[in-house]
């Protein structure tokens, strides 16, 4: 958690190590990270105030504390960890299968204008369609469960590493080719020390917006062709009449959604394009 | 020994083709200093990496050491321009990386590496990467690189071109001291006459478009060179004048280009 408060003003000066795990916390908040939380207790004093002042059915509109309440709830009987891991499960799986697909595909259509021209076109087409547009097929096909989650969320996170991939081999300079051809380096070789290390900004970008994808279509799709998921439990609140639960589910997505893509998404730059001088934002 | 015979090479399609290089004729000695000088756009580069390798001639023929070659071999590395050092790669892992490719082994490679960063001035850098590294240092990298593989022919593209003098001069130097000690066969690619004055043992003075050989001098003054001798001066201002015609000529395609366009 410390290396995460700190990690957006390390970006653009690799060199600053990161302050000791005690000084964080006494650390005084710097101006933007005061205007931020500012802004997030404001949005919790509207929201309290909506309630208190009745604008909003009570049965329709918990107060904050009620979220707060349900929470513990959910936490205390277990029902909020096997939903998170239904969820955390399908989306590590559906995004692991887009990236194992995506990235030796866009490594093949990047290096080679003969498969990009016979592929792309269909990747164009299919592209548009929203991952939600899949589900009632994916119920024909898997039933209702895992396996269907995972379909939708893999074909609506493929097409970002794909393309991402794609464009950073095509972009890389004719530069390192030359090299490795003048050095006789065999095709392997090539791919392995220098397509895919120096296509890495582009994967990278485009393993985030392939999570991102993904976490966002997921909900979705647990509502309608799952028993388990996060987006299972904010369904299954409607038919409960259970506003705050509902809100629970929102913001554990919401907490998990941004840890992941920021945390450890940052986390693989710094070890990697970061260390190489190779991130140009 | 290098011999090409012939050598042209022609851009675009039948119809709008651009001669690059015409009638190409050069024998380079065992252990030779070359420098090709010519203005910008006379095709040195384009020459270089024919033999290279790295792109195909249109016509003629080269052999080196009596072998034909149309393509790279283990024969010849490049020093290019602007380093083409792998950012991904510690600088012990780009100098070793020619002999990855030959499926070295990794003790093998670690004492090469280690030889030639030593002799680049470089030993306590291997475990960087290349952003850390001033401009020299990345070609004095680039430089390991190409030693790694023992080639017999170095072939170096503007290698200092975007250096600043001081370190330039260092490094010409330093690369004679290589040279001498290695005894490689060097074809070096300038538009600096200084430069092909204090390195070479004959200069190839090339045309602007299309690129032909349009003098060669070679130059016998013992090194290391005092730029300010007689015979030094003498040759430098035969050169400049040879490559001002050239030059000239070169400024006035360009003119002629841009007002074609307009």
């Amino acid at each position: 958690m410390a290396m995460m408060a700190s990690s957006k003003s390390a970006v653009s000066k690799p060199a600053i190590v990161p302050p000791a795990k005690t000084a964080w916390r006494f650390r005084m908040p710097n101006r933007e990270r005061l205007l931020g939380l500012g802004t997030i207790a404001g949005f919790l004093l509207i929201w309290q105030m909506v309630y208190t002042l009745g604008f909003m059915p009570k049965w329709a509109f918990p107060s904050p504390w009620q979220v707060v309440l349900a929470f513990r709830d959910l936490i205390l009987n277990g029902v909020l960890l096997t939903n998170t891991a239904a969820s955390v499960g399908r989306q590590i799986t559906g995004v692991a299968l887009a990236a194992l697909v995506g990235i030796p595909a866009g490594l093949i259509m990047g290096a080679s204008p003969t498969v990009r021209a016979a592929f792309l076109p269909l990747c164009r087409l299919l592209y548009p369609i929203p991952g939600i547009a899949w589900i009632p097929l994916a119920i024909l096909w898997f039933g209702i469960g895992f396996t269907s989650t995972v379909f939708v969320i893999f074909f609506s996170g493929i097409w970002s590493i794909m393309f991402n991939t794609m464009t950073g081999v095509q972009t890389l300079s004719g530069q390192y080719t030359e090299v490795a051809k003048v050095y006789l380096a065999s095709r392997r070789l090539y791919t392995w020390r220098i397509l895919i290390p120096g296509s890495l900004p582009y994967i990278i970008t485009g393993m985030r917006l392939t999570y991102g994808v993904g976490w966002r279509v997921i909900v979705g799709a647990e509502m309608i062709s799952s028993i388990t998921g996060l987006g299972f439990l904010i369904d299954d609140a409607r038919w409960q009449l259970r506003p705050d639960i509902m809100i629970c589910g929102m913001i554990t997505i919401a907490m998990i959604g941004w840890v992941s893509e920021n945390w450890f998404f940052d986390w693989v730059e710094k070890k990697t394009i970061e260390r190489w001088g190779m991130k140009t934002v | 020994m290098v011999i090409i015979e012939g050598l042209n090479k022609k851009y675009g399609n039948q119809g709008a083709e651009v001669s690059a290089l015409v009638d190409i004729n050069l024998t380079i000695e065992e252990g030779e200093f070359i420098c090709l000088l010519g203005p910008s756009g006379c095709g040195k580069s384009t020459l270089l990496k024919i033999v290279a390798g790295l792109i195909p001639a249109t016509s003629g023929r080269m052999s080196i050491d009596g072998k034909l070659v149309d393509g790279p071999g283990p024969e010849r590395a490049v020093v290019f321009q602007d380093y083409a050092l792998f950012p991904w790669m510690t600088v012990r892992d780009n100098v070793e990386f020619g002999l990855q490719a030959r499926g070295r082994s990794v003790k093998e490679r670690r004492e090469v590496s280690e030889r030639l960063l030593k002799i680049v001035g470089l030993a306590d850098f291997a475990n960087r990467f290349p952003h850390h590294l001033s401009g020299g240092m990345k070609q004095r990298v680039s430089i390991a690189r190409a030693l790694a593989v023992d080639p017999s022919l170095l072939l170096m593209d503007e290698p200092f071109g975007a250096l600043d003098a001081q370190t330039r001069e260092t490094l010409q130097d330093e690369l004679l001291r290589i040279w001498r000690e290695y005894k490689k066969t060097v074809i070096f690619v300038t538009h600096s006459i200084e430069e092909a004055l204090y390195l070479s043992d004959r200069i190839v003075v090339m045309t602007a478009r299309p690129g032909r050989i349009k003098q060669i001098v070679t130059i016998e003054e013992p090194r290391p060179r005092d730029m300010t001798s007689e015979t030094m001066g003498r040759l430098q201002r035969e050169v400049r004048a040879v490559l001002g015609e050239e030059i000239n000529r070169a400024a006035a395609l360009e003119q002629a280009d841009m007002m074609a366009g307009a």
